[in-house]
């Protein structure tokens, strides 16, 4: 793999949940649910803004996950970032078909708070190495210039097209364009260099 | 293409931002392009690191069960919980589905409803037509009886039979007794009388050997071809029977003749 990097890392890749819940293991998929809802959670909270359409779609995320674990491939990414291809895809499909984007921001809110118990949740150890590749990631966002950042998030978040990212931000197409593509650059190789 | 313009589009398709175009390009190039396979998976790679500065978020402790017990009761049971959830949502965040549901619920009830009633009545109409068609049915069975008997009256061996003649106001009328004496009755069958008037019916004396005056007997009509069948019981069929005779007199008959006038005649 070109410049290959994992996330969630030692956790990640000494534990390969996914690949004993492919085999039928339901404690292994509990272990998966404790470890990565609460992020799954937070990405389709910050998606779709209402917490009973992310609890929805986390239901089925989970549900596609039990189905589908044969299909992943720790040879061509992490184990954390298959599952949040899988949520982020069917919270932008939800969004989309919806069309819940109004209030989104204000419901969704910046800094996000449980609305209930984490039980039993990541383990310290977990919790901490989370905790480590969350700072690093938001110091990689962070050095990006914010109308790259910005861009980057309303594709990743909203699900928007680059056109209407375009006309969203006001900028021609090129630009905004240009701005992705140098954002996903940068991000990779900040985080190649984290790794 | 480039490998640079490649790896651009590939970036983008990390967001799921590539156009239709950009992402037919990069797929026909893709398939052959071990390269492009693993830009693509650091891409996809990086792209998931954008959900990963978010606070994480527990979901309520509810959801965790859920899950996990559909899980426990296999896929199908998952799928169902699912749908089982979705439909209690869409119906908790949607309401004019349960005013569609009512409304359809009301229309197929309502819809019901009609098809008894037409079944009720139908089946009301259909029990007075059985009991129209089972009395017409006794009637027809009570005709069916009084023919068979007297057709076992007219084929017995020991029924007499005799004809009563033409008279001259109906020279072309005849009639055929059939005279069973064992059972004091007689069968009467006319042929070519004239056709009675509405105010007006044959009647039939009883001529005896022991009376000046005949007595009178049942009155009746003839069809227009002018014939009629009569069933005459209590005769006296000893030798005080001494002929039969047939006037044409006021409807429902009378005591006595009220006129000479015989239509048929004929002695024993």
């Amino acid at each position: 793999m070109v410049g290959a990097f994992i996330i969630m890392t030692a956790t990640d890749a000494a534990s390969p949940l996914l690949e004993r819940v492919a085999r039928g293991d339901s404690k292994s998929f509990e272990d998966l649910y404790d470890r990565y809802s609460p992020m799954l959670y937070a990405v389709l909270l910050r998606i779709l803004g209402k917490p009973e359409d992310a609890q929805e779609v986390l239901q089925e995320t989970f549900v596609k996950v039990w189905t589908n674990a044969t299909l992943f491939d720790k040879a061509r990414g992490s184990e954390a970032a298959w599952l949040i291809s899988i949520a982020r895809s069917r919270g932008i499909d939800r969004l989309r078909s919806r069309r819940v984007r109004t209030d989104r921001e204000n419901e969704a809110g910046r800094e996000i708070t449980s609305n209930g118990p984490i039980s039993p949740g990541p383990s310290g150890l977990e919790s901490a190495v989370q905790s480590e590749t969350r700072d690093a990631v938001r110091s990689a966002l962070s050095e990006l210039p914010d109308a790259q950042r910005v861009a980057l998030e309303l594709a990743y978040f909203e699900g928007l097209s680059q056109s209407e990212i375009a006309a969203r931000l006001g900028e021609p197409l090129g630009t905004v364009k240009t701005r992705m593509q140098l954002g996903m650059k940068k991000l990779r190789e900040r985080l190649r260099v984290m790794r | 293409m480039t490998h640079d313009e490649l790896e651009g589009i590939a970036a983008l398709d990390a967001l799921g931002a590539a156009t239709v175009e950009e992402q037919t390009a990069f797929f026909s190039h893709f398939e052959d392009c071990e390269y492009c396979h693993e830009i693509a998976d650091d891409y996809a790679e990086a792209a998931s690191y954008i959900a990963l500065q978010l606070q994480p978020v527990a979901p309520p402790s509810g959801l965790r069960s859920r899950i996990l017990s559909a899980v426990e009761h296999g896929e199908d049971t998952i799928d169902g919980a699912i749908t089982t959830l979705t439909t209690q949502r869409r119906m908790r965040v949607r309401p004019w589905w349960l005013a569609t549901a009512a409304t359809l619920f009301l229309a197929l009830w309502g819809w019901r409803e009609i098809g008894i009633r037409v079944l009720r009545e139908r089946s009301i109409s259909q029990n007075a037509e059985i009991a129209r068609l089972e009395e017409e049915n006794a009637m027809l069975k009570s005709q069916r009886d009084k023919v068979a008997a007297d057709l076992g009256a007219i084929t017995n061996a020991n029924t007499r039979v005799f004809s009563l003649a033409g008279q001259r106001v109906s020279p072309a009328a005849s009639a055929k007794v059939f005279l069973v004496a064992a059972e004091h009755r007689a069968i009467i069958v006319f042929s070519n009388l004239p056709a009675n008037p509405s105010d007006r019916s044959y009647q039939l004396w009883i001529i005896r050997a022991d009376k000046p005056k005949p007595d009178s007997g049942p009155v009746f009509d003839v069809t227009p071809a002018g014939s009629a069948t009569l069933s005459v019981d209590k005769l006296p069929v000893g030798t005080e029977l001494k002929g039969l005779a047939v006037t044409l007199e006021p409807r429902g008959g009378v005591p006595q003749s009220t006129n000479g006038t015989f239509y048929v005649l004929g002695k024993v």
